[in-house]
C-alpha cells in the first residue's frame, strides 16, 4: 500500500528500484570473467556483438513483459505474437505458390501489416482484461495457444521460406558497423527506462500496478494507461517476431513457441516483480544479458549435449542468488 | 503400386503369411476395388495419429497418408494430430478406439510415453504400426522407421570425404531425448571417430529449434573461422537459419569456391532441394514421406487381414529386423540427394504442391 504515494511523489521509490538495478551487474561480470578464461575469443568484438544480436528478439519482449508486469498485469500470449505477426504479414504479401494466402498484397505493406496485427491482439487482450474484467493470466494463456493456431492454420503449418528482401532487412542491416537491431533494441530500451522513469504516464503504470484502486483516486485513468500498454506489448512482439524473421531467414512454424518462460526468467532475474509495481526496464535488461551470456558461454565451452539444460538451469538460479545477496532485497 | 506387384513374390517368399491372405492383399491394378470391399465389409477400420501439425515433413505425411489409403484400398478413419503432445496422443486413440478402429497407426515422438497407451491397445487386440520412432516399451505389429543411425552415418562419410579427412565440423543435433535424435548424433560420432580421426566436431545441441543452432554457428564461427562442415539433423528447422548466418558473414560461396562450406542436412523438404540446385548446401538425406504413409497403412491393413511378417528382406527394397522381444521393424532406406540426383521425381520433395 506504500507505493500509492509513487503517483504523486515518485523520488522515494526510485531509490530502492535502483539497488535491484544494479545487483546483477557482479553476475555479469562474473559472467565475462568465467567466458574469458574459458576462451578468448569470448571478448572478441565479433562475439560481443554475437551476444548482444541473438538477444535482441529477447529483449524487447522482456522490455513488453516488463512494462506488463509493472502494470500488475500478465501477458503470455507475445510469444505466439512473435510467429503470427510475420507470418500474417509475408502469407498476405507472397503468392500462394510459396504457401502464401494469395491476397499478393503490395510488398511494402508488410512491416506494417505485421506491427499492425501486433498492434491489434495487444488492443483485443486489452478489451478483454481492462474492459471486461477478466484474469490476465488465463485470457493471455488462452491467446497464446488461439494465436499459434491460427498461425498454424492459416499457413497450414507451412514454415514460410520465400519472403521480400524488404522484410528481412531491419533483422539483417548493419548500421555504423552495428546490427540495425542492437541499435532498435537500444533505443526502445532508453526511450522505455526514461519514461516509465521520468514522466508522468510511465509513473502512472507503477502506480496502477502498486494499487490499482489508489493510482485512480489520485486521477490516473488507469484503464485507459493499461489498455496502451498491452497495445505497446503486441507491437513490440510484432517488431520482434520481423527482427527474428529477417535473423533467421524464415517465419517458422513454431517462431516464438516456449520463449514466455525465458522471458519470464530474464524479467524475474532483473529484479521485475511479478506482483506488479516493482522493478526497472534496466533490470530486465541486465537480466537478458546475463542469460545471453550465460548460454554464448556454454557454447563456447562445448558443454555436452546431456548436461547443457541442468547447468543452465542451475546458473539461473545462481545468479537470482547473487542478485539477492548483492542487492540485500527479498524477492518476490 | 509398381513396388507391390514386382516384389509380391519375394513377400511370399520372405514373409510368413499364408498365400490366400498375400494374393488378395497384394492384387493392385486388376482386383483393387474387390478386395478394398472385401476390407470394408469386414469392418477393418484404420485409425491414423498424426504427430504435429507444424513441420512440412509431417504435413506431407498428412497429404500421402490418404492417397496411400485409397490406392492400397484401406477403410481409413478422418486422422486426428496430437500436436507433439504426448497426452493428446493418448486421448486421441482411445476416441479411435471407441470409433471402432480396428488398427492404429502412430507416430510417437515422446518414445518413452506411449507404453501405457501400447499395453491397452495389446488388451483390446488392436494392432499398432508406429512410423518414424520405436516406442521403448510395449507391443507393435510393426515399427515402419528409416534407418536413423545411416543418416548420421551417410552424413559423416559424405562430409569426410568431402574435406578429405581434416577440418572443422559443426553438427546441429536434435534433441536427445528423441531416438532419432539420438541415433544420428551417436551413429555421426562414432563413424567421424574411427574414420575420420582428422576431423574435429563440435557438437551443438538445438532441441530441434533453429534460433539455438543460429545462435551456435554464429558463436562458433567467430571462435573459429576456419569451420568446413555443417552437419544438421533436421533440414525443416535449421536449414533457413542456417543459410541466414553465413549469408550475413557473406561465408555462402558457391561449391567450386575454395572458401565454400560442406552442408549436409536430413529430411529432404522442397527447399532443401532448391538449396542443393543453387549450390548453398551439398547433400540432404531424404526421408520418405511417402514411404511412411504409404506402409504405415499398408501394414496395419496386412495387420487387420491376418498377415504376419518375418525379419529379412523385403519386395521394397528394405530389410525388416527383429530389434529385440520380436518386436519388427521395417527400416526403409533414405536416399542421399546430391546435385546429381536432386531432380528425380521419386523424392517427396519433388513431389510437394504438385
Amino acid at each position: 500500500m506504500t507505493t500509492s504515494t509513487g503517483a504523486v511523489t515518485p523520488a522515494p521509490t526510485v531509490r530502492p528500484a535502483r539497488l535491484r538495478d544494479l545487483a546483477l551487474l557482479p553476475a555479469i561480470a562474473l559472467l565475462v570473467l568465467v567466458g574469458a578464461l574459458i576462451d578468448p575469443a569470448f571478448l572478441s568484438r565479433d562475439n560481443i556483438v554475437n551476444v548482444l544480436q541473438q538477444q535482441t528478439e529477447l529483449s524487447l519482449l522482456v522490455l513488453a513483459e516488463a512494462i506488463i508486469l509493472i502494470a500488475g498485469r500478465f501477458d503470455l500470449s507475445l510469444e505466439s505474437t512473435v510467429g503470427l505477426a510475420p507470418a500474417l504479414a509475408v502469407g498476405l504479401v507472397i503468392p500462394a505458390t510459396a504457401d502464401g494466402l494469395g491476397a499478393e498484397l503490395p510488398v511494402w505493406t508488410a512491416i506494417p501489416l505485421c506491427l499492425l496485427t501486433g498492434g491489434l491482439i495487444g488492443a483485443f487482450n486489452g478489451m478483454l482484461i481492462v474492459r471486461f474484467r477478466l484474469s490476465a493470466f488465463i485470457v493471455t494463456l488462452g491467446m497464446l495457444i488461439v494465436l499459434r493456431g491460427l498461425q498454424v492454420g492459416l499457413t497450414g503449418g507451412q514454415n514460410l521460406f520465400e519472403l521480400p528482401e524488404s522484410f528481412l532487412y531491419l533483422g539483417n542491416a548493419r548500421w555504423l558497423g552495428l546490427p540495425a537491431s542492437i541499435w532498435i533494441c537500444g533505443v526502445l530500451f532508453a526511450a522505455g527506462i526514461a519514461v516509465l522513469g521520468y514522466f508522468r504516464h510511465g509513473r502512472s503504470i507503477y502506480a496502477i500496478g502498486g494499487n490499482a484502486d489508489a493510482a485512480r483516486a489520485a486521477g490516473v485513468r488507469t484503464d485507459r494507461v493499461l489498455w496502451t500498454v498491452f497495445v505497446i506489448g503486441g507491437l513490440l512482439a510484432a517488431l520482434a517476431g520481423l527482427l527474428m524473421t529477417g535473423r533467421l531467414g524464415s517465419v517458422a512454424a513454431d517462431q516464438g513457441n516456449g520463449m514466455i518462460f525465458t522471458v519470464f526468467a530474464a524479467a524475474v532475474i532483473g529484479g521485475v516483480s511479478m506482483d506488479g509495481g516493482k522493478g526497472t526496464l534496466f533490470g530486465g535488461l541486465c537480466g537478458v544479458l546475463v542469460l545471453g551470456l550465460i548460454n554464448n558461454i556454454l557454447t563456447l565451452a562445448g558443454v555436452s549435449a546431456q548436461w547443457i539444460q541442468a547447468i543452465y538451469g542451475a546458473i539461473i538460479l545462481l545468479a537470482l542468488v547473487m542478485a539477492r545477496l548483492t542487492s540485500g532485497k527479498a524477492q518476490d | 503400386m509398381r513396388l507391390r506387384t514386382t516384389g509380391s513374390g519375394a513377400v511370399a517368399l520372405a514373409l510368413a503369411c499364408s498365400l490366400a491372405a498375400c494374393g488378395s492383399g497384394d492384387a493392385p491394378s486388376g482386383g483393387g476395388g474387390s478386395a478394398a470391399g472385401g476390407a470394408t465389409a469386414g469392418g477393418g477400420k484404420i485409425a491414423v495419429d498424426l504427430p504435429r501439425a507444424d513441420s512440412d515433413f509431417w504435413n506431407s505425411y498428412a497429404k500421402y497418408v490418404p492417397k496411400q489409403a485409397k490406392e492400397l484400398g484401406a477403410d481409413l478413419m478422418p486422422p486426428t494430430n496430437s500436436q507433439n503432445d504426448v497426452a493428446k496422443l493418448v486421448a486421441n486413440v482411445q476416441a479411435l478406439v471407441s470409433q471402432g478402429a480396428k488398427a492404429v497407426v502412430m507416430a510417437p515422438q515422446d518414445t518413452g510415453a506411449v507404453a501405457n497407451t501400447l499395453r491397452q491397445l495389446a488388451d483390446r487386440k488392436i494392432p499398432v504400426v508406429t512410423v518414424d520412432t520405436r516406442p521403448d516399451k510395449g507391443d507393435t505389429f510393426m515399427v515402419v522407421r528409416t534407418d536413423n543411425r545411416l543418416y548420421g552415418s551417410e552424413a559423416c562419410k559424405f562430409l569426410g570425404e568431402k574435406l578429405g579427412g581434416k577440418g572443422k565440423v559443426i553438427e546441429f543435433q536434435g534433441s536427445l531425448s528423441s531416438v532419432n535424435g539420438r541415433d544420428r548424433s551417436e551413429a555421426f560420432a562414432e563413424c567421424m571417430k574411427t574414420d575420420y580421426p582428422g576431423i574435429t566436431v563440435f557438437e551443438e545441441p538445438t532441441e530441434w529449434e533453429g534460433p539455438k543452432a543460429a545462435a551456435a554457428l554464429q558463436t562458433r564461427l567467430t571462435q573459429h573461422p576456419d569451420i568446413k562442415g555443417i552437419y544438421m539433423q533436421a533440414g525443416g528447422v535449421f536449414l533457413a537459419p542456417t543459410l541466414q548466418v553465413l549469408k550475413t558473414k557473406g561465408l555462402l560461396a558457391g561449391p567450386d569456391d575454395p572458401e565454400h562450406i560442406f552442408i549436409v542436412s536430413n529430411d529432404g523438404i522442397p527447399q532443401e532441394l532448391k538449396a542443393i540446385r543453387d549450390g548453398h548446401i551439398d547433400a540432404t538425406l531424404s526421408q520418405p514421406a511417402d514411404l511412411y504413409a504409404k506402409y504405415g497403412v499398408y501394414y496395419a491393413k496386412a495387420a487387420i487381414d491376418g498377415k504376419t511378417f518375418a525379419p529379412g528382406p523385403t519386395d521394397h527394397d528394405s530389410t525388416i529386423v527383429d530389434v529385440g522381444g520380436g518386436r519388427l521393424e521395417d527400416q526403409l532406406k533414405a536416399p542421399l540427394v546430391t546435385k546429381d540426383n536432386v531432380d528425380d521425381p521419386g523424392l517427396w520433395g519433388n513431389q510437394v504442391g504438385k
